[in-house]
């Protein structure tokens, strides 16, 4: 295969993020000379494009190395990259044909997307807990910016106030809980402290440390009971920014979950009593309350894109069984869903953000006679919702079924401890499914006020094109994206 | 010499007074200062650690937990003034913010 490293030296584990980089810095100078949104969205996602390529190209290399000794690239972090890129693609496609999106400050809005994305990016290929720190905050900075972009829209200033405020307070928890990891196992290297602390055992400065670790962390993916922003926000912002804070931002906050504790108590249980059950137990019960909670709150919902934030809070509630049931089987499916949630999500938000495009409003009661409208659309939304739910033999189910399965054991042969957390969350999909068939039925059954078709813009029809395929392709052939996962779990817990 | 858990007490009152303001508080201004208060605090930590632990890290995470907090604010107030244009306050518990809830 092709070798990055001739063309990029030293900084080819970093190859993927250049391109982003270069374009966050020169979007808002290109948008002042071009003078046209075109422009600057074709030079944005000309970027990505090859950013993409280049990750795929190392990706299917295998490629492994570091730069800097700060960041490192291998299976997981490629993986993951890969993931960010998608939604980034996602989102930027589809930003010049949204009526929400071009009205804002073109230049800053491609280039605090992009940053956003480095800074995710870099939070996966780090191993050390102050790179995971700064790429975190410039992820969350760069998102508070782009949430209050959409200008003398009341909501949105009202969610970005919440936004920039419940951040702020949780990266004060997550510095506090940092410094007392520091301070007890002294070091920031994160498999330096998994060793450190596996040799001197828990204390309470530590604990005190870890759980506000957790908290502080847990705000980023929205886990009950730190949840309460994540509607708000999505609501407020401009649907493509919705979508890409809802599969992205999210995804990050999750992979952080993975590398910090899923790394610090695995490489710990190994070797004492660092961890114990005490730990699993508490994931476990964040997990249950997170997914039961999102889901018995969506049902109430009005808004459909308050209902997916609900949604969206359930599923890191389904990813979050992989922190209790702590293998390496779970961690692969974790990543699996992570994968199918970004398309069956993405696809989702994609098509509430044509339809506002097309002058069809946000209530679930806007969708009534969406079938008769466009056919295509009000398919499209009923595989997306019942792939969130967990319907054969769309992505949904399957990645849910490697999931539930790694919680009783999986291919290791049945565990019985977390049986009761696979029996929840098998029982919250059954409850999801109430509130995807009540738009299902709104579009299909229910009769609308009129029946004027819906001409929604080529770039939105693309981007559902893409989610709808893989969406079908990964329910019936997993293989395509979970070999990368099995193998990006094998590499992160070595 | 002082001993470590000094310099851990008072972080850690720094903390708990911060994070009370930040709850109770209901100017947004305000707000956000205590959440300085509470990013100070972790400050303090990590200087202490890494002047007992001899290592230079502490410091090092420090300037950068500075840096992030000067960016953060920057947003911040820039955001509140946005949120002010259009809602004409800056307390946080009056009855326009309350239009989004559950």
């Amino acid at each position: 295969m092709f070798d990055m490293s001739t063309i990029f030296g030293d900084y080819t584990a970093i190859a993927p993020l250049i391109f982003l980089i270069i374009g966050a810095l020169i979007l808002p100078g290109i948008h002042l000379l071009g003078k046209r949104c075109t422009v600057t969205w074709g030079v944005a996602l000309a970027l990505v494009i090859v950013s993409l390529i280049v990750n795929v190209l190392m990706l299917t290399d295998e490629y492994v190395g570091e730069t800097l000794g700060i960041v490192e690239y291998n299976a997981y972090s490629g993986a993951m990259i890969l993931l960010f890129q998608i939604v980034l693609f996602l989102a930027v496609l589809v930003s010049n044909s949204s009526v929400e999106t071009t009205k804002l400050h073109v230049g800053a809005f491609y280039s605090l997307i992009l940053a956003a994305t480095t800074g995710m990016m870099f939070v996966v290929e780090s191993s050390d807990l102050l790179t995971i720190f700064v790429g975190v905050e410039l992820t969350s900075i760069s998102s508070y910016a782009l949430v209050s972009m959409k200008r003398n829209d009341s909501r949105a200033a009202e969610a970005a106030v919440k936004y920039v405020i419940i951040g702020g307070m949780s990266t004060a928890l997550t510095i506090y809980g940092i410094s007392m990891l520091y301070g007890m196992a002294g070091s920031t290297d994160i498999q330096t402290i998994a060793d450190n602390i596996a040799i001197d055992g828990l204390s309470i400065p530590l604990a005190v440390g870890l759980v506000c670790m957790i908290a502080g962390y847990g705000f980023k993916i929205a886990a009950v009971p730190f949840h309460m922003w994540a509607p708000d926000v999505y609501e407020g912002a401009a649907t493509p920014v919705s979508m890409f804070l809802a599969t992205g931002s999210k995804k990050m906050g999750l992979s952080v979950f993975f590398q910090i504790f899923l790394v610090i108590f695995i490489a710990g249980t190994a070797m004492s009593k660092v961890a114990g059950p005490e730990m699993q137990y508490l994931f476990a019960i964040i997990a249950a309350v997170t997914m039961t909670v999102g889901n018995v709150v969506a049902i109430a919902q009005t808004n459909i894109k308050r209902m997916l934030a609900y949604s969206s809070i359930a599923q890191a509630g389904y990813i979050l069984i992989v922190m209790a049931v702590m293998t390496e089987y779970a961690a692969s499916a974790g990543m699996f869903h992570m994968f199918t949630h970004v398309f069956m999500k993405g696809g989702a938000f994609l098509i509430v953000g044509a339809l506002i495009c097309a002058g069809v409003g946000e209530k679930i009661g806007d969708y009534k006679g969406l079938a008769k409208r466009s056919p295509f659309l009000a398919a499209a939304m009923m595989l997306f919702l019942f792939s969130l739910a967990g319907i054969p033999p769309l992505a949904g189910f399957t990645s849910k079924f490697f999931l539930f399965s790694g919680a009783i054991g999986g291919p290791d042969g049945v565990m019985y401890e977390w049986v009761w957390l696979a029996f929840i969350a098998i029982l919250n999909s059954a409850i999801s499914l109430y509130y995807y068939a009540r738009v299902v039925k709104a579009m299909y059954v229910e009769k609308g006020t009129t029946e004027e078709k819906i001409k929604i813009p080529k770039p939105f029809l693309a981007g559902i094109v893409i989610c709808l395929v893989f969406v079908i392709v990964l329910g019936v052939y997993p293989q395509l994206l979970y070999g990368f996962c099995e193998a990006a779990a094998s590499a992160l817990l070595i | 010499m002082i001993p470590i858990e000094f310099f851990l007490l008072l972080g850690g009152i720094l903390f708990i007074i911060g994070a009370y303001g930040a709850l109770t508080k209901s100017n947004a201004i305000l707000v956000l200062m205590c959440i300085e208060l509470m990013l100070n605090a972790a400050n303090i930590n990590f200087v202490a650690f890494g002047a007992f632990n001899g290592d230079v890290m502490g410091q090092a995470f420090v300037v950068m937990t500075i840096s992030v907090a000067a960016a953060e604010v920057a947003v911040g107030i820039a955001i509140l003034l946005n949120a002010y244009k259009v809602r004409k306050t800056t307390e946080l518990d009056d009855k326009q913010l309350q239009t989004m809830r559950w």
